[in-house]
């Protein structure tokens, strides 16, 4: 019965080999063929040169999120990038060479993050790579480019730190340089008791680990430690904590839904009793949340209010060029525009783009930034300006400044 | 043979779906097309590209096995996908009792993890008084990619929580073929979507196949005429359950990275509008719909950086507009809907 049916179910009639099936079996393998030349060509459409003159552009590759939840960044990212290169372009690029700069949207997603690296690499063969956002992303792209790869990766973003290696350089703010300062002022401010808020991932747990002893240092107690899922519906565990422990004030690392965590503290009625410090909250995401926020002191590398001669002519150029109510973010903007130039200090002192003697030439170079100057260290870190603010009446208003933070990254290269 | 006396005046129909002779036109012009590339494109990365996307067209594949022919509506099948991956992370990368297994050991250990969860689930979801069909099935699903979603990033040192797991295998035999990038990568996942689309073929030309269609066209007609209904969702699901998750394993050794999103209820959608834009219910559809969408997605997101998914939207709406069955709906003359 199986054998029997099977042609009936398998709909298709014993077939003897005719002339006919040739000719259409031989017209239809031409169209195949011709297919895969169509995309061949569209594939050849792009740019491939593999030859490396000395008089060739420079290529410097940009993964950034301009589409996703991390859009705000990934954008931030993208253009201070792109406005420093510009510059360096019109004042006759690096050693005379110019920057071609090729964007990629990562899309707030790790596939695609590891598929536009490849692409880089691979297809653009780029200098330099630049990005990306998230620290899953961040992982991936670390071993794409770096381990897989072997050329330079510049990573931007405010992160946990600890990675450590020959081609890879971090020009965020990383926890030590962002905690030392805020926590003596939440405590002068609030009060000893701290508790710590976190998302359930590597940055808050890390930065948590590092804030400890500085907290100890200053004299303070961590009455509670509570991490809720990055994206949690339901704070009342939160809630149930500030009661229960009655914090002087919270130092959160809740970067996703920070606004909803707040609310959920303001309809609770705790909003007025603790203090709040972060290390995340720059200024266009501040715009969100500004109500709930009041009162709150944030430290990162950049604010619009931020005091130093070059924060001004910055965000002049940066609204010039992409619109007038354009503003960078706080962690990656202006990371990424120190992090241009001082590559091009560091390609013109190892007069090759030669990713090891590019990464062997930028330690101790120094470059006068937008919020000051900025040094990268011996662990391929940034030694840079953290400015802290607090937010009164809507607006953030700078509390102080602090120069030449070191990031205390140990990493022996 | 009782119930094979039933089987071909019940379905009415025949085989692999009308019009055998276009079908098997299109698979001649695609399998062409799959060895001539290699041969024309000298970009190796895009021929490593097109590998990934052979294993999304894997992926696809297993979701039009249950959906197109099952009319199981599934919102979570990157579960298995991204399951694989992790299964794969967690057996080459750990340390500790028997691990890390080697590569090929821990791609077993993935589908034999995979069949058999989608086996237990099969249990709970098919079989007895509380059956679920439809928009029920669906919300299981969903509820399936969601908590993955929340185990992974909850799992702590197991899962690598939200940073996922970086993978320290490659794929090919160590010392002998490296089969990790370009065209050795374009290769092993070309013939895994060869052997997919055979072997799902083969599953939908046998007799559960043929019941499998009639379920999707009318289930208390055949649950009525003495079928064992549940039984055939079951071998379905399990069936393609199996294959993402081999697909899954592969694509994330090649990724070197899963993460939590990989499981998750996007990248199941996505998988859906592969299908939707292919043509539901054709097998061949949704394999060119999961190589065109991303190869669309991934040029057009560096190439319109600002309007590149108003463009892709307005492409997929037009394609749905004008194609309502998909792209290769034209396969499939046998659906009503």
């Amino acid at each position: 019965m199986e054998v029997n049916n099977q042609g009936i179910l398998n709909g298709l009639p014993d077939h003897q080999l005719t002339r006919r099936d040739v000719v259409r079996g031989a017209g239809y393998g031409g169209m195949g063929i011709a297919l895969a030349l169509l995309l061949a060509a569209c594939a050849t459409g792009t740019p491939n040169s593999s030859t490396s003159g000395s008089r060739e552009p420079i290529k410097i590759g940009i993964l950034a999120d301009l589409t996703g939840p991390f859009t705000t960044y990934g954008t931030s990212l993208a253009r201070s990038a792109q406005l420093a290169i510009k510059e360096i372009n019109a004042k006759g690029g690096i050693g005379g060479r110019q920057i071609t700069v090729i964007v990629e949207d990562t899309q707030t997603d790790v596939s695609a993050t590891v598929d536009k690296a490849r692409k880089l690499i691979q297809s653009d063969k780029v200098d330099l790579v630049m990005g990306p956002i998230g620290s899953d992303a961040n992982d991936a792209t670390y071993k794409t480019v770096v381990e897989d790869g072997a050329k330079l990766l510049f990573y931007t973003e405010t992160f946990e730190g600890g990675k450590c290696n020959e081609l890879y350089f971090s020009f965020g703010a990383v926890p030590a340089q962002q905690i030392r300062p805020l926590i003596p002022v939440l405590q002068q401010k609030y009060g000893p008791k701290v508790m710590l808020f976190g998302a359930d991932y590597v940055w808050p747990r890390r930065s948590f680990e590092i804030a400890k002893p500085i907290i100890a240092e200053n004299g303070g107690t961590v009455v509670a430690e509570l991490y809720l899922p990055l994206i949690a519906e339901d704070f009342s565990e939160l809630v149930k904590t500030v009661r229960d422990t009655q914090p002087d004030y919270i130092f959160s690392l809740y970067p996703a839904v920070w606004g909803t965590a707040l609310k959920a503290l303001d309809d609770a009625g705790l909003l007025d009793t603790v203090g709040i410090g972060t290390i995340f909250l720059g200024d266009p995401d501040f715009a969100g949340v500004a109500d709930l926020a009041e009162g709150s002191y944030t430290a990162l590398p950049f604010f619009t209010v931020a005091d130093a001669p070059g924060v001004k002519p910055f965000l002049d150029a940066y609204s010039a060029d992409f619109g007038a109510d354009q503003i960078p973010s706080g962690g990656e903007g202006v990371g990424a525009y120190d992090a241009v130039y001082l590559y091009k200090m560091a390609v013109e002192k190892a007069g090759s783009t030669d990713p090891k003697a590019v990464a062997a030439a930028l330690p101790g170079l120094s470059f006068d930034g937008p919020t000051g100057s900025v040094t990268i260290t011996p662990s391929h870190y940034l030694q840079q300006t953290i400015n802290l603010v607090q937010a009164q009446d809507g607006k953030y208003a700078l509390v102080d400044s602090f120069p030449n933070m070191d990031p205390e990254e140990a990493c022996s290269l | 043979m009782r119930r094979g006396r039933w089987r071909v005046p019940l379905l009415g129909l025949a085989g692999s779906g009308a019009a055998p002779g276009s079908r098997r036109r299109v698979e001649g012009i695609l399998l062409l097309a799959l060895i001539a590339f290699p041969l024309v494109i000298q970009d190796t990365f895009l021929i490593d590209r097109l590998g990934r996307y052979f294993l999304f067209a894997a992926f696809a594949v297993s979701v039009d096995l249950i959906w197109g022919y099952g009319g199981l509506f599934t919102f979570g099948h990157a579960a298995f996908f991204g399951g694989g991956g992790y299964i794969v992370g967690m057996l080459t990368t750990h340390d500790a009792a028997f691990l890390p297994v080697p590569l090929w050991a821990a791609l077993i250990g993935a589908v034999l993890a995979m069949a058999l969860f989608a086996l237990a689930l099969s249990y709970f979801v098919f079989s007895g008084r509380g059956a679920l069909r439809g928009v029920e099935f669906a919300v299981v699903t969903l509820a399936v990619a969601v908590a993955a979603e929340r185990l992974t990033n909850a799992g702590g040192s197991v899962t690598g929580g939200q940073n996922g797991i970086l993978m320290s295998s490659s794929l090919g035999v160590p010392g002998v073929i490296s089969l990790q990038q370009g065209y050795g990568f374009y290769a092993l996942a070309g013939l895994l979507l060869l052997a997919t689309y055979v072997g799902v073929q083969r599953f939908l030309n046998s007799r559960s196949g043929l019941i499998l269609r009639g379920i999707r066209d009318n289930e208390d007609r055949i649950d009525l005429l003495g079928y064992d209904v549940p039984a055939i969702k079951r071998r379905a699901f399990v069936l393609s359950a199996a294959i993402a998750a081999l697909a899954g394993a592969v694509f994330y050794v090649h990724e070197g990275i899963v993460s939590p999103s990989a499981v998750g209820v996007s990248a199941s959608t996505l998988v859906l509008l592969w299908v939707v834009l292919g043509g539901r219910g054709t097998l061949i559809g949704p394999i060119v719909g999961a190589i065109l969408l991303p190869h669309l997605t991934a040029t057009l997101s560096g190439s319109l950086l600002d309007t590149w998914l108003v463009a892709v939207g307005v492409i997929l709406v037009a394609v749905i507009l004008v194609l309502p069955s998909g792209i290769f709906g034209f396969l499939n003359r046998e659906r009503g809907t």
